[in-house]
């Protein structure tokens, strides 16, 4: 009953944006409840499909567009649980967004973009064509460009929009033309019969492009994926276009969380889960066994992990501790999706996916503390802060869970072969999978690099949470503040959030059986070089949680007990540490030298010269504006200004009208 | 008579009214003008009319008077205001209107 109706888990919001756009002003709280509501009803029909379809059936509707092209949805095990986190997810933060934007006049447009966003986030995943999904990645884009540029009126946050907008649109770019390429490809098989659409099936429908990939040549499918991934690259803000990320948190907090954490850019990491049969279908021609989109997969989605976190450990804002924290977890999932892809085949999906999941239950719930605390305090610096947890128990409290997910803190007793079940948070039973799927690979296929990544960066990843909690909860006030807890509208969708960031992981053996079918349930095969199978040593189990406590302890011997002081190693003079502070001179090289030097001064300034000294002043100022100007310097005469010139114009064209009408009848 | 000395009368004053048109400058002179081509129009209304033996053209030819009287006042009415801008009615001073 459900499944029949699946389009109006896209269409509720639509119409929400539409009327709290237009009528907002005139509801209570800037028209939050149409959202809300709206989102509401997309959740429950998330649910109600969910449990219509499990465990192994698909939604699939289309309808023709143009040109061979379909509009549809496709609703399987792997849209599904993304269903039905966005519509979760977004339902508690716009819940938490009528406390926290409360005293924002501009409520009606920061709720109608929201839902937009959501109806839009809904799109690309119950997308079951490659171009459809393609409209709605660029339509989650605008929102997320009108949105980071919600208070426009500030001079950082339109630049931070702006190079939102600049950075996502080069990896935009490399999606379409994998698009394109992919089409060209698809359309030559099509033309010389080698594939044979069925009816009801369109030329860039997912499941015709898994039936095709034995098809495409083997270069061209590492060039589309790669170009596929180019654009994930963009979405999910991996190196080297991971910039405009911490950037982005200039709009407002919740904004962050349900854009910048939780959906827009796992977008990036569902793409390649979505088209992961292509992915691992391309040859190895780099090394051996390995993939070559996986390997690029694996590589800059490890060496993301690692080098926004270090990042992470310096900043001062707490919500660009959270962005790098968000850039670094997003590289584990396309770890995953590599690593474990290359030796665990389908199961990868399940694993990125659950860390994705489970990332956005603990990373929405770590921005909307945040955004507890700014809304609180009025400042975005933790060194302002500090001694808050007493003025905030609830969030303090939930923000602890979320560090403690974050981390991936839990007891792997069934990991250690102990009689009892694996106790943890849902970032501990996410992350751990990462890193036991990356030493899988480094055993197998000789390269243990993915795998120091992941432990490292999880080390990283503990130290700079913990800072951020004990300097903004532990120790004496830093400031003159006074803050308060927030309203129940907002501490309560932190409960919620915090229940799940503690609980989610129990589901993993259900969620990993579940997902992992996806694509047995598209009938297709998906190759693996499997290894042997491998019994890790109690050390490499228990070595993400020793990381991770070791990172709380880090934490909690410097800046709560402060046992080592800080001062000396955090100033100007330490190169290490100015170069971290400095975003390795990411902004400076893409601004100054990317934006400045390069497309400024060099592209810019010859298209000007081309323009303005060619084109228009010798085309066109001496050849075809002075003929012009001189023929009418010449025609203009006629127009005497003396009446009697043009009567006798007048009179004179009557009559030679008068004579050619005489002559054409004949003359009698 | 027969019709075409009418048609014959008509052609004259219409062109007695363009040659003035053409070759005057003053504005009153002008206006005379173009009554001039009108009333060789409507003698040519009348004289088919009554060549035909139909009274439409005759009807015509009154109402085209009506409205030759009302569009000779609008022109006189124009030339006042004109000479009170720019105490000249000739037309050749007035050729603000051009390039």
């Amino acid at each position: 009953m459900f499944s029949e109706y699946a389009a109006l888990i896209v269409l509720l919001p639509v119409i929400a944006f539409v009327l709290t756009l237009f009528l907002g002003k005139k509801l209570y709280s800037g028209g939050a409840l149409l959202p809300i509501a709206a989102i509401a009803g997309s959740f429950i029909t998330s649910v109600g499909v969910f449990l219509e379809i499990y465990p192994d059936g698909m939604v699939q509707q289309s309808l023709p567009w143009f040109a061979g092209m379909n509009v549809g949805i496709l609703i399987d095990p792997l849209a599904v649980v993304m269903l039905m986190m966005v519509t979760f997810v977004s339902l508690l933060i716009h819940i938490y967004a009528v406390g926290y934007m409360a005293h924002d006049p501009a409520r009606p447009r920061y709720f109608a973009e929201t839902s937009l966003f959501t109806a839009a986030m809904l799109s690309v995943i119950l997308s079951d064509n490659i171009l459809q999904f393609f409209i709605s990645w660029e339509l989650v884009g605008l929102c997320s460009f009108l949105l980071i540029g919600f208070w426009y009126h500030k001079p950082s946050a339109a630049a931070a929009a702006k190079k939102a907008f600049l950075v996502t649109r080069v990896g935009d770019v490399l999606f379409l033309a994998g698009i394109v390429l992919l089409y060209v490809n698809m359309k030559s098989l099509v033309d010389s019969r080698a594939l044979v659409l069925e009816p009801q099936s369109f030329i860039l429908q997912f499941k015709t492009m898994f039936e095709a990939i034995s098809l495409i040549d083997g270069t061209q499918l590492t060039y589309i994926t790669l170009l596929f991934f180019g654009g994930a690259v963009g979405k999910s803000g991996q190196f080297p276009l991971h910039g405009w990320l911490p950037d982005a948190m200039e709009g407002p907090t919740t904004v962050s969380a349900l854009i910048h954490a939780a959906t827009m850019v796992t977008a990036g990491v569902y793409l390649v889960a979505r088209t992961f049969p292509m992915f691992v279908a391309t040859p190895s021609t780099i090394s051996a066994g390995v993939p070559d989109s996986l390997l690029i997969v694996t590589y800059v989605g490890g060496f993301t992990a690692i080098f926004a976190a270090t990042m992470g450990l310096v900043m001062n804002d707490i919500k660009r501790v959270l962005a790098y924290s968000t850039v670094s977890q997003l590289g584990y999932m396309m770890l995953a999706l590599g690593t474990a892809g290359t030796v665990l085949g389908a199961k990868a999906v399940g694993i990125s996916m659950f860390h994705l999941i489970s990332h956005a239950f603990f990373k929405a719930l770590l921005f909307l503390c945040a955004g507890s605390v700014i809304h609180a305090v009025g400042t975005n610096d933790i060194r302002e802060m500090g001694g808050l947890f007493s003025k905030m128990k609830i969030t303090g409290t939930t923000m602890f869970i979320a560090a403690l997910a974050l981390a991936g803190i839990g007891f792997p007793f069934a990991g250690l072969g102990l009689p009892i079940m694996n106790i943890g948070t849902a970032g501990f039973f996410s992350k751990d999978a990462i890193i036991e799927g990356a030493f899988e690979y480094g055993e197998n296929m000789h390269d243990l690099i993915p795998y120091g990544f992941a432990v490292i960066a999880a080390l990283l990843t503990s130290i700079y949470i913990f800072r951020l909690w004990f300097m903004a909860f532990t120790g004496k006030p830093r400031s003159e503040r006074h803050p308060h807890e927030s309203p129940g509208v907002m501490t309560r969708p932190l409960m919620i959030l915090a229940v799940f960031a503690l609980l989610f992981g129990f589901s993993q053996a259900g969620f990993y059986g579940y997902v992992e079918k996806n694509f047995e349930l598209m009938d297709v095969n998906i190759a693996v070089h499997e290894g042997e199978a491998l019994h890790p040593s109690a050390i490499i189990t228990l070595l993400p949680v020793i990381v991770g406590v070791l990172g709380l302890l880090i934490s909690y011997a410097i800046y709560h007990k402060r046992l080592i002081d800080m001062s000396k190693i955090v100033s100007s003079g330490n190169l290490l540490y100015k170069l971290l502070l400095n975003r390795y001179y990411e902004p400076k090289l893409s601004a100054d030298i990317i934006g400045v030097k390069l497309t400024h001064d060099v592209v810019a300034r010859s298209g000007e010269f081309i323009d303005r000294q060619i084109i228009d002043k010798l085309i066109i100022d001496n050849i075809i504006s002075n003929t012009l100007l001189k023929l009418g310097g010449i025609v203009r005469k006629l127009q005497t200004g003396v009446v009697q010139n043009y009567a006798s114009i007048t009179i004179l064209g009557v009559a030679l009208l008068l004579v050619l009408l005489r002559l054409k009848s004949g003359g009698t | 008579m027969s019709l075409y000395s009418y048609l014959l009368i008509s052609i004259i004053i219409f062109t007695i009214g363009v040659y003035g048109i053409i070759t005057q400058r003053s504005g009153i002179k002008i206006l005379m003008c173009i009554e001039l081509l009108l009333n060789s129009a409507n003698l040519n209304l009348v004289a088919f009319s009554s060549y035909n033996g139909n009274a439409t053209g005759q009807v015509f030819a009154i109402f085209s008077i009506a409205i030759a009287a009302a569009e000779a006042a609008i022109g006189f009415a124009i030339l006042v205001a004109l000479f009170r801008l720019k105490d000249t009615i000739n037309l050749d001073n007035i050729n603000i209107l051009r390039w």
